[in-house]
């Protein structure tokens, strides 16, 4: 990933934060929220190849570890996106591409979205961190991968242009 | 699994890994850099935020309200009614008066705790990305705002302030499961430590093993030393459910907030407060009703018609 790319992939992410912390936080869900940084951040992973997979995470990781609001320490989402970028990196090619069918591809992000927020509760036991009772992280969860599933295929195309149009000669 | 890469691809993972553990490192150490960036994020997020707290106010319920889809007919009925009336509601700003209104009952839980308070307007929730629950309040360090400060609605104890810009404050609320808050029962004075749950329901742990807790018992805040993070006298909430297992050391209960979460407009930070309990406690208090005295008036005596009154003689 050029330099330049890294510089508009982190604008994008800090917008997109700015975003979900101003505007998607407000909507009262039914069910639990929806983070749809989490799940355009976990999309873009998927596109990438593999050192672009794991700088994306990284970054998108940063970001949202800046979050105001958030209990856990500095690093701990960048630590989680990380890894669940080399997951999808080392299983790119055995599961084939995720981006040629849409239906995949929801499926695998909702699929990532979920495993993030597992691993952040995970990790977050592990450092004496206070998440709730099971139940109500269970609402958590199943909330986020209904709303990821129903409205990742609203952005997806978009997405996927969008970072079609962002390759370099090169990279493409 | 296909490979993961080449030996550049394992070493890029590797740094951005331990740079991340670096980072924790660091913020579990303590070190200010990392709260300092967080606090940088939210003087930068807090004008954004109360731009689209303004724009979505109004639709930020569509979704929430899609699950009432359904109702029998009578429901729909009533619903159609209350519309009709939070029609005409809107029509008179019912918005500003509904603010004023909490405002005015804030005030009022403050004024009767002689609780000097900073009120503000709820801007934003906590993020979907994280299991904290917090909201976000237009009102910071310039209003007198510090970390540490006991958050109030109108019907009670709200949260605390966990961190504050020049002006916005982050509010964790009494429903985080970090939360934890001394509580004192009314009844019997008995101690014990009420904890968020993540729900709408606490969970209250005694302190004394001889304490009893009863259904219905009103629980008010402990108070701390220098009234921080809380002042003494606080509404929490009523006892809806007590544990009577055999194999627990002290009694435990199920709790309902009095303040309602889910439906914060004004909240009220305390800034000071009397370093003793209130002398009475400062419960919600219900609607008071109306009533109006009529005194029947007396019966008219009939006067003179002017054309029978007296005129002057000349």
């Amino acid at each position: 990933m050029s330099p330049v790319r890294i510089i508009y992939t982190l604008s994008f992410f800090f917008t997109l934060f700015v975003v979900q912390e101003s505007a998607v936080s407000l909507i009262h869900f039914p069910i639990s929220g929806f983070s749809l940084y989490l799940a355009i951040a976990i999309s873009l992973i998927a596109f990438e190849d593999h050192n672009g997979a794991l700088v994306t995470g990284f970054l998108a990781g940063m970001v949202l570890d800046l979050s105001p609001s958030s209990n856990a320490p500095f690093g701990q989402w960048a630590l989680i996106l990380t890894s669940i970028a080399f997951l999808f990196a080392i299983n790119r090619d055995s599961i084939a591409d995720v981006t040629a069918s849409p239906v995949t591809f929801v499926i695998v992000v909702a699929g990532g979205v979920t495993l993030a927020l597992v691993s952040y509760l995970g990790f977050g036991a592990l450092l004496g961190e206070q998440n709730g009772s099971l139940g109500h992280d269970a609402t958590v969860l199943g909330g986020n991968l209904l709303w990821t599933i129903i409205f990742t295929p609203m952005f997806l195309p978009t997405l996927g242009r969008a970072h079609e149009y962002s390759l370099t000669a090169r990279e493409r | 699994m296909a490979r993961g890469g080449g030996n550049r691809s394992r070493l890029l993972l590797v740094i951005l890994l331990v740079t991340a553990l670096f980072f924790i490192t660091l913020d579990l150490r303590g070190v200010s850099l990392t709260k300092g960036s967080r606090s940088v994020t939210q003087t930068i997020l807090s004008p954004v935020q109360r731009t689209f707290s303004t724009i979505f106010s109004p639709v930020g319920r569509f979704f929430g309200d899609v699950k009432n889809f359904g109702k029998t007919n009578a429901e729909l009925k009533q619903a159609l009614a209350t519309n009709k009336l939070l029609k005409s509601q809107l029509a008179e700003k019912s918005d500003t008066k509904g603010q004023l209104a909490q405002l005015k009952a804030v005030l009022d839980l403050a004024g009767r705790g002689n609780y000097k308070v900073a009120a503000a307007r709820v801007i934003a929730r906590g993020s979907a990305s994280s299991f904290s629950q917090t909201i976000t309040i237009d009102a910071g360090s310039s209003s007198g705002i510090r970390s540490d400060m006991t958050v109030i609605s109108q019907n009670g104890l709200v949260g605390v302030v966990k961190s504050t810009t020049s002006s916005t404050s982050i509010v964790l609320l009494l429903s985080d499961p970090s939360f934890k808050v001394g509580v004192r029962i009314a009844r019997s004075q008995s101690v014990g430590v009420l904890s968020g749950l993540g729900s709408t329901e606490y969970s209250l742990v005694l302190l004394d093993p001889s304490g009893t807790i009863k259904t219905g018992d009103i629980l008010l805040t402990n108070g701390s030393e220098g009234n921080r993070p809380f002042v003494p006298g606080v509404p929490v909430g009523v006892v809806v459910g007590v544990d009577n297992s055999a194999a627990s050391l002290t009694q435990t209960a199920t709790v309902n907030s009095y303040a309602n979460l889910n439906d914060l407009g004004i909240v009220s930070v305390i800034l000071s407060a009397p370093t003793s309990a209130p002398s009475r406690p400062l419960l919600p208090t219900p609607n008071p009703t109306v009533t109006v005295y009529v005194t029947p008036a007396p019966v008219p005596v009939l006067s003179p018609t002017p054309s029978a009154s007296p005129t002057k003689k000349k």
